[in-house]
C-alpha cells in the first residue's frame, strides 16, 4: 500500500495543493484516488475561465502573476498525464479518469488529428451541401452543433445509426459508408464541438488573418505615426520598430501596439529619506515592492513610503482611451509594411 | 399512497428546528435564510456588535478549509447551523466553532466552473448541480432525499445559483454559455422537485417579443441564462430575475434586432410564470454583458415621493433605478467609462453604437463592467455599491471557414489588453459616482472579484483584486480595516449574530474564515469546562478566578 500511495503523492506534488496529500497515514489510497479524481474534475468546459486560472495556478491577486500568459489546460492535463504515465498503473488509472471525466464535461475532442482531418474530407463529399463545410447548417440542413444526436453520441452510435439510414421523411438520404469512414465523420464532429463549445471567447491567435485586419490606410496611419499619436516621440521603423510585422503574427501586432507588455518600475522613498529603485513586484491599495538593481525583494505598505512611479506605457494608455477604430486601422496597416 | 402520505406529513409536520420561510421576509440578524440574506438582495445588514469603532480589532474565531475549488457561495445561516457549497458538494458546518456536521458529495459530468449555494425551506436544503440538475437534501443528516433533471448538460446547461423559496414553491435558473441553447426559469416542488411552471427567456413565434429576432431558429437557441437569483417582493407578488446574453454571444449579425428577453430584468408572476413587464439592459447584445445581476429591491425617496424601486449595477456598465411596479426606467446612468452605446431610447435603455460591434478587423472596445458578486444597498448611507472592471480590449467577429468558426456560439476572438478594477458607491437617486475605490490596472483581463456586504456598524465590508479583504467606510470609501488573506477573496461576505457575538464570513479560496471581536480572554479559560478541567487535573492559577460572566464582552458601539 506505502509504495502505491507514494506514487500518487509524487503525481501530486506537482500541484499547488500537494500538502494535503502528505497525510498519507491518515488515508487510504482510495481516498487519495477519490480527491485526486475530484481535484481533476474541477476546471470544466472552459479554456479561459478566471475560475480555472485561480483554481491551478493560485489567485491573480499580483502585478507580476496578471502578466503572465494564462497557461493552456491542455497542456497542464498533458503535463498531468505524462507524470501520470511515468509513474504507475494506479496513476494512469486517475490520467484515464480524467479522460473520460473531460468527455462527460463537453470536452468533445478525443480523436487522433488523422481521423478528424479525415473526417472533414468525407464530410465535404457527403454531408456539407446540406449540413453546411464546418456542420453549423446550411440551407437544407440543420445545425449539427444543436443536434441531439451528435451530442449524445457514443463512438458512432448514434451518429452511425442516422448516417446509414437517414431520415426519409425529413429529406435527408441514407449513405453506405463503411465503419471507417464514419468514425472519422463522428471524429470530426466531437472535433467541431469541442471547437464550437466556448463558454469565453478564444483569444485572437496567429491563425487570424493578417488580410482581414488590413482595412486602413497606410499613408494616414504613417501620417498619425508620426503626428497626433505621438508615435515617433519614442518609436522609429528604422531602429525599435525594424521589420516589427515580422516579428508578430497580425492580431499580436495590433495588440501590441496598442498596449504591449512593459513592467512599471518605481522610486520608493522611505521615511528616512532613502531612495529605493526597481521593478515592481507588487502594487496594491495598501502594499508596494520591488525588485532593486542587485535583486533584492523589499516590500513597504504603501503609505509609509512615498512611491514614484515610472510607467513606460503611460502614453500608450492615454492613447488607447481615446483611439478610434478607424485610426487603429491605419495605424496597423501602416506597421504592416515595416517587414 | 404511502408515499403521497408521507409527503403529506412532511408539508405539514411542525419543524422545530427548520426554517420558516417567513424568516426571508426579515432584514437577516440571528439568521441569514437565503443566498442574498433576505428577499430584497440589498445585503445590508442590521448587525452593528462589528462597527466602525471596532473592526480595527476584528479577529479570528475560526477557519473551515474545504480543500477544493474558490468557494463562490454566500453560506446560508439557519438556528447555529451554516450550509454552504462547491459544485456538487454541500456542507453543514457549526457556526460557533466552524467544525462539519456532514458532507455531501456527489458525482457526475458537467460544468464546475461554480456553484452559489443552497436554498432552504422547513428542514430541507436545495442546490443545483454541474450537470443541470436540482437535487433535495435532509439539512440535519445530509441525506438525498431526491434528484430531478432540470435540462441536457449535453448542451451545457449547468446550475450554479442558489434557488429561491418563494411561497412555499422553489424559483431555479440555469446557466450554460457554451452552446446556443434556449434558457428559462422554473418553479419547482419542494416536496419532490416537479414543474410547476417554466418561463423562457425567448419567445415563441408569434408571441409579444418575436419580431425582436429574425427568425425561430435564432430564438429557439437565443439564450438569455437566468443564472443569479434574483428577488421578490411579496406585496406587489413579483420576483425580479435578471436574464443573460444573447446567443451566438458575439456574432450580432446572425440575429438582427433587440432580442427580447435577453440582458434583460423581468418581472414573474410566482403563480403563475407569466412575465409582468420587462426592461431590457442591453439591447442586442454583442459583448456578453448579461444583465443577470442582482435586481435590488428597496422602498425609498424618489423626487421627493416614497416609491418601490429596483436597482441594478448591470454587467453592462450601467446602473438601472426602475419603479419595481411597472418596470418604467427612472435612472440609466453608466457608472464608468464606456464607449459602445450611443445613448437611451425612450424606455431609459441603452442604444448599441452599431459601429462598436465585433468587426473581422476588430473593434476597440472601452467598457465597465461587473459579474456575480453581489452588490449592495445602504439605505442608511443611500448609496448602491458594485465591484467592477473597466476593460479595454479588440473584439473580432471570425468569417466562416476560420478557426474560431463565426456561426459557432462564441462567433469571435478577443485580444483583451488593459483592466482596472473599481469598487463604486453610486446614489441611487442620480445614478452618479459618490466615491470610488481603484485597484492597480493589470494587462490583459481582470476577472477576480468579491461581493459586498453592508451593515448598521457603518461598514462596508469586500475583497479587493489584489486579495486584501477590506472593512470600508460606506459614506467615503475611506479604508477602516484590511488584511492579506492568503489568496484570492472569492466569495461574498456575509453575517449573522449567534448567542450575542456577530460573526462575519469571508470566503478565500478554499477557505471560509469567520471574524469577529475578541472575547473577553478569561471566557475562554479552562475552569469552564470541569469534566475536562478534573479530566487533565488543569491547575492554572488564573482559571479559578473566572467563569462567572454569563455573556462575553465586547466593545460597544459608538
Amino acid at each position: 500500500m506505502g509504495g502505491r500511495a507514494w506514487i500518487v503523492q509524487i503525481v501530486w506534488f506537482t500541484r499547488r495543493s500537494s500538502v494535503y496529500y502528505c497525510e498519507l497515514d491518515r488515508r487510504t489510497l482510495s481516498d487519495l484516488e477519490e480527491s485526486a479524481k475530484s481535484r481533476l474534475r474541477i476546471g470544466g468546459p472552459t479554456s479561459y475561465s478566471s475560475s480555472r486560472y485561480e483554481l491551478l495556478f493560485g489567485g491573480p491577486n499580483r502585478v507580476d502573476n496578471l502578466m503572465k500568459p494564462i497557461p493552456n489546460h491542455k497542456g497542464l492535463y498533458l503535463i498531468l498525464f505524462v507524470a501520470a504515465c511515468c509513474c504507475a498503473p494506479s496513476a494512469l488509472n486517475i490520467a484515464q479518469q480524467s479522460a473520460a471525466i473531460k468527455m462527460r464535461q463537453g470536452l468533445w475532442h478525443e480523436y487522433p488529428a488523422a481521423k478528424v482531418k479525415a473526417g472533414r474530407v468525407q464530410f465535404q463529399k457527403t454531408c456539407a451541401f446540406c449540413h453546411g463545410p464546418d456542420a453549423n447548417g446550411g440551407d437544407t440542413g440543420p445545425n449539427l452543433m444543436r443536434s441531439n444526436v451528435v451530442r449524445h453520441d457514443e463512438n458512432g452510435n448514434l451518429i452511425g445509426h442516422v448516417i446509414r439510414n437517414g431520415f426519409p421523411d425529413k429529406g435527408m438520404p441514407a449513405f453506405h459508408l463503411s465503419s471507417d469512414q464514419i468514425m472519422n465523420i463522428v471524429a470530426f464532429l466531437r472535433y467541431r464541438l469541442d471547437e464550437s463549445d466556448r463558454r469565453s471567447p478564444r483569444h485572437a491567435g496567429a491563425d487570424y488573418s493578417a488580410a482581414e485586419l488590413l482595412v486602413g490606410n497606410v499613408q494616414a496611419g504613417k501620417a498619425f505615426f508620426n503626428g497626433a499619436g505621438k508615435c515617433s516621440t519614442c518609436h522609429s521603423p528604422e531602429g525599435d520598430m525594424k521589420g516589427i510585422a515580422s516579428k508578430y503574427p497580425a492580431t499580436e501586432l495590433q495588440a501590441v501596439f496598442l498596449y504591449p507588455k512593459g513592467r512599471p518600475t518605481a522610486t520608493v522613498t522611505d521615511a528616512s529619506g532613502k531612495e529605493y529603485s526597481g521593478r515592481i513586484r507588487l502594487l496594491t491599495s495598501y502594499d508596494v515592492a520591488i525588485v532593486d538593481g542587485e535583486g533584492w525583494y523589499r516590500s513597504w505598505p504603501i503609505r509609509s513610503v512615498k512611491v514614484q512611479l515610472h510607467d513606460p506605457l503611460a502614453a500608450h494608455r492615454q492613447l488607447l482611451f481615446k483611439l478610434t477604430d478607424s485610426e487603429m486601422h491605419n495605424i496597423f496597416a501602416y506597421l504592416e509594411t515595416l517587414k | 399512497m404511502r408515499k403521497l402520505i408521507v409527503l403529506l406529513l412532511w408539508a405539514t409536520a411542525v419543524h422545530a428546528q427548520g426554517l420558516n420561510p417567513e424568516a426571508l421576509l426579515k432584514p437577516p440578524t440571528t439568521t441569514w435564510p437565503t443566498y442574498n440574506g433576505d428577499y430584497t438582495g440589498r445585503r445590508f445588514s442590521p448587525l452593528t456588535q462589528i462597527n466602525q469603532a471596532n473592526v480595527r480589532s476584528l479577529t479570528l474565531a475560526w477557519a473551515f478549509q474545504t480543500h477544493q475549488q474558490a468557494m463562490k457561495s454566500t453560506p446560508l445561516e439557519v438556528n447555529g447551523i451554516l450550509y454552504f457549497t462547491v459544485p456538487n458538494q454541500v456542507w453543514a458546518v457549526d457556526a460557533r466553532t466552524g467544525r462539519q456536521i456532514w458532507h455531501f458529495e456527489r458525482d457526475s459530468g458537467g460544468n464546475f466552473l461554480a456553484n452559489r449555494g443552497v436554498a432552504m425551506y422547513k428542514d430541507r436544503l436545495f442546490v443545483g448541480t454541474p450537470d443541470a440538475h436540482l437535487i433535495c437534501l435532509d439539512a440535519r443528516t445530509g441525506e438525498k432525499i431526491w434528484d430531478v433533471a432540470v435540462a441536457d448538460t449535453a448542451f451545457g446547461y449547468y446550475i450554479s445559483m442558489a434557488p429561491l423559496v418563494v411561497k412555499g414553491h422553489l424559483i431555479v435558473g440555469v446557466s450554460g454559455d457554451q452552446t446556443d441553447i434556449k434558457a428559462f426559469l422554473d418553479c419547482r416542488s419542494p416536496i419532490d422537485g416537479h414543474l410547476i411552471w417554466r418561463w423562457y427567456s425567448t419567445p415563441k413565434p408569434g408571441q409579444p417579443g418575436a419580431n425582436t429576432w429574425p427568425n425561430a431558429d435564432a430564438m429557439a437557441h437565443g439564450g438569455g441564462t437566468t443564472w443569479m437569483t434574483g428577488a421578490y417582493d411579496p406585496e406587489l407578488n413579483l420576483i425580479y430575475w435578471g436574464t443573460g446574453n444573447p446567443h451566438p454571444v458575439l456574432s450580432g449579425q446572425v440575429r438582427p434586432g433587440a432580442n427580447l428577453y435577453t440582458c434583460s430584468i423581468v418581472a414573474i408572476n410566482p403563480d403563475t410564470g407569466k412575465m409582468v413587464w420587462y426592461f431590457q439592459a442591453s439591447p442586442h447584445d454583442t459583448q456578453d454583458r448579461d444583465a443577470n445581476e442582482t435586481p435590488v429591491i428597496f422602498d425609498a425617496d424618489f423626487n421627493g415621493k416614497p416609491r418601490k424601486l429596483l436597482g441594478q449595477a448591470s454587467r453592462n456598465g450601467y446602473f438601472f433605478l426602475l419603479d419595481r411596479a411597472t418596470g418604467k426606467a427612472l435612472v440609466s446612468a453608466p457608472y464608468g467609462p464606456q464607449n459602445w452605446s450611443e445613448g437611451l431610447n425612450k424606455r431609459g435603455e441603452p442604444i448599441p453604437n452599431l459601429k462598436k460591434q465585433p468587426q473581422p478587423s476588430g473593434t476597440l472596445l472601452d467598457g465597465t463592467g461587473t459579474n456575480w458578486w453581489a452588490p449592495s444597498f445602504d439605505p442608511e448611507a443611500g448609496l448602491f455599491y458594485v465591484n467592477g472592471y473597466r476593460t479595454i480590449l479588440v473584439s473580432y467577429l471570425t468569417r466562416n471557414g476560420s478557426e474560431a468558426n463565426n456561426s459557432d456560439h462564441q462567433g469571435g476572438v478577443v485580444s483583451p489588453l488593459w483592466s482596472q478594477a473599481l469598487l463604486a458607491a453610486i446614489d441611487y437617486k442620480t445614478g452618479k459616482i459618490k466615491w470610488q475605490h481603484k485597484s492597480p490596472a493589470v494587462i490583459g483581463y481582470g476577472e477576480n472579484g468579491s461581493g459586498i456586504l453592508t451593515t448598521a456598524g457603518h461598514l462596508l465590508i469586500t475583497g479587493d483584486i489584489s486579495g486584501d479583504l477590506v472593512a470600508l467606510d460606506p459614506e467615503t470609501g475611506k479604508t477602516l480595516w484590511h488584511v492579506y488573506a492568503g489568496g484570492s477573496v472569492t466569495g461574498c461576505p456575509m453575517t449573522y449574530e449567534l448567542n450575542g457575538r456577530q460573526y462575519l464570513l469571508t470566503a478565500v479560496d478554499s477557505v471560509l474564515y469567520a471574524w469577529a471581536l475578541p472575547t473577553d480572554p478569561h471566557h475562554l479559560e479552562v475552569s469552564q469546562q470541569p469534566s475536562l478541567t478534573s479530566t487533565i487535573g488543569a491547575t492554572n492559577s488564573r482559571s479559578t478566578k473566572v467563569g462567572s460572566r454569563a455573556s462575553p464582552r465586547y466593545p460597544t458601539a459608538p
